[in-house]
């Protein structure tokens, strides 16, 4: 009797979840559409199928709870084969602390690859593809006719300072409703390791394109679009254990 | 709302009354082979590729932790068996460092292939292509889904992209792992020299 009990719990506990879940809360409805590849492929452009993004960065809070349930994803407990020893580095105590660290409402940083994937697991989530990413960040900003003014909020990013603590939500939301794209941090992306390039060749010795750097911009649709070049670079450089101070995520799933 | 609760709760119950003991079992020895495998990573580096923790299936259809791979050195890489052309090149070049033991010395050792393509490699595919190939009893091929290939393929630095017409193209890459699931030893390309693998291998015995 007892075990029923249990299993009805649990049971009520997962309509719970569902009900919550099917209301996508601070998630978006990204629709169907295509962007244009930087790097040349097979297609001059992508198409994406549509699928709800968070409509911001996960933040430190957010992260909080996470780790608080998952110990193994704590700074202490965390094998170093998914972490690299900055992991989470930015709170003094290795746990979220409100009082003493930054705030809990800014895009949590310093955390991996395999620690982004896992919380996007654990809200029934995932990290978004490349694609999606581009995509979703290639919107405008709202109200804006201008193509230039998305350069613009990039090429400023890249001149200052930006304090990542601040808010997740804080400079600008695009036409999709996302806020902050660009502006505040980098962030991860599912296949963050696909090959720009097909290896399946003879000659190995040929030089491939799409590796950084210089080759790339032989192949790049916009060779002048630097901005997006540092970003393609920064995305090859990183390995699933690397954690960086300016590198956080958000998730998605499917529409 | 509540009606929909309410028909849950009812469904649910009824299937309560229908609960087998063997089921429950189930779930409760499940959760000590989880505890077991955990413990066992304890025990291995932080480091080790046997960190992680999900089960894969073999070309037998066995169920395989990676941390059961420990104790032994193996040679890993990652193919897909519709691939024409790098991957028959790629077991070519395993067959290559296998020729180079002995009997005796292969029983210490295993060749690992992890297939990248969760969709159509499942394990009976994976089992012709092992019977196909010749791959004898020190060869594993698993299969995963898509989850775990990705995890896998971050922590060995392959990379790999599915193409439209549902191939793939992916690194070449073959890893040496000693016996805790370190990687000592990687080789980037296809017809490749054996002898630094071998070598490699070699150490490890």
């Amino acid at each position: 009797m007892l075990l029923k009990k249990d299993l009805v719990f649990l049971l009520m506990l997962c309509f719970v979840t569902v009900s919550v879940s099917s209301q996508n809360n601070g998630m978006v409805l990204i629709p169907t559409g295509s962007y244009k590849p930087f790097i040349k492929g097979q297609a001059e452009e992508v198409q994406v199928e549509a699928f709800r993004m968070d409509e911001k960065s996960v933040t430190n809070a957010e992260f909080s709870a996470f780790v608080e349930a998952n110990p193994k994803w704590s700074r202490e407990q965390i094998k170093r084969l998914f972490a690299d020893e900055d992991y989470l580095s930015h709170w003094a105590t290795g746990h979220f602390d409100q009082k003493n660290d930054q705030q809990g409402s800014a895009p949590v940083v310093n955390v991996s690859w395999f620690a982004a994937n896992a919380y996007c697991e654990w809200q029934g989530k995932r990290l978004p593809t490349l694609s999606e990413w581009e995509y979703a960040a290639s919107a405008l900003p709202q109200g804006s006719k201008d193509p230039g003014s998305l350069q613009e909020i990039i090429a400023n990013w890249y001149s200052r300072r930006s304090p990542a603590e601040n808010d997740a939500a804080a400079f600008y939301k695009n036409e999709f409703g996302l806020w902050d794209m660009y502006g505040k941090v980098w962030e991860w992306v599912y296949d963050f390791n696909r090959v720009q390039y097909n290896e399946d060749s003879r000659n190995m010795e040929e030089a491939p394109e799409g590796l950084f750097c210089g080759s790339a911009s032989l192949n790049a649709s916009d060779a002048s679009d630097y901005a997006t070049f540092i970003r393609y670079a920064f995305r090859g450089s990183l390995k699933g254990h690397f954690t960086v101070r300016k590198l956080g995520f958000r998730c998605v799933r499917n529409k | 709302m509540k009606n929909l609760l309410l028909i849950l709760l009812t469904s649910f119950i009824i299937a309560g009354c229908n609960e087998n003991k063997e089921e429950i079992k189930q779930c409760c020895s499940t959760d000590k082979k989880q505890e077991k495998a955990t413990d066992l990573n304890a025990q291995l580096p932080g480091t080790s590729v046997y960190q992680l923790e999900d089960a894969w299936t073999t070309h037998e259809g066995n169920q395989l932790l990676l941390n059961q791979l420990s104790g032994k050195p193996i040679v890993l890489t990652m193919i897909f068996t519709h691939c024409e052309y790098a991957c028959p090149m790629m077991v070519n070049d395993l067959k290559k460092i296998e020729a180079n033991f002995s009997e005796e010395e292969r029983k210490e050792f295993s060749f690992v292939l992890v297939s990248i393509d969760h969709l159509r490699d499942n394990p009976e595919r994976l089992n012709e292509y092992a019977v196909t190939q010749g791959l004898g009893n020190n060869w594993t091929l698993l299969h995963g889904d898509a989850n775990q290939v990705k995890e896998l393929s971050v922590v060995l630095n392959i990379s790999y992209e599915m193409m439209e017409n549902g191939s793939f193209s992916h690194s070449n890459r073959k890893l040496v792992l000693d016996s805790k699931g370190n990687i000592v030893y990687s080789q980037d390309g296809l017809q490749t020299k054996s002898e630094p693998v071998t070598e490699a291998i070699r150490k490890l015995l």
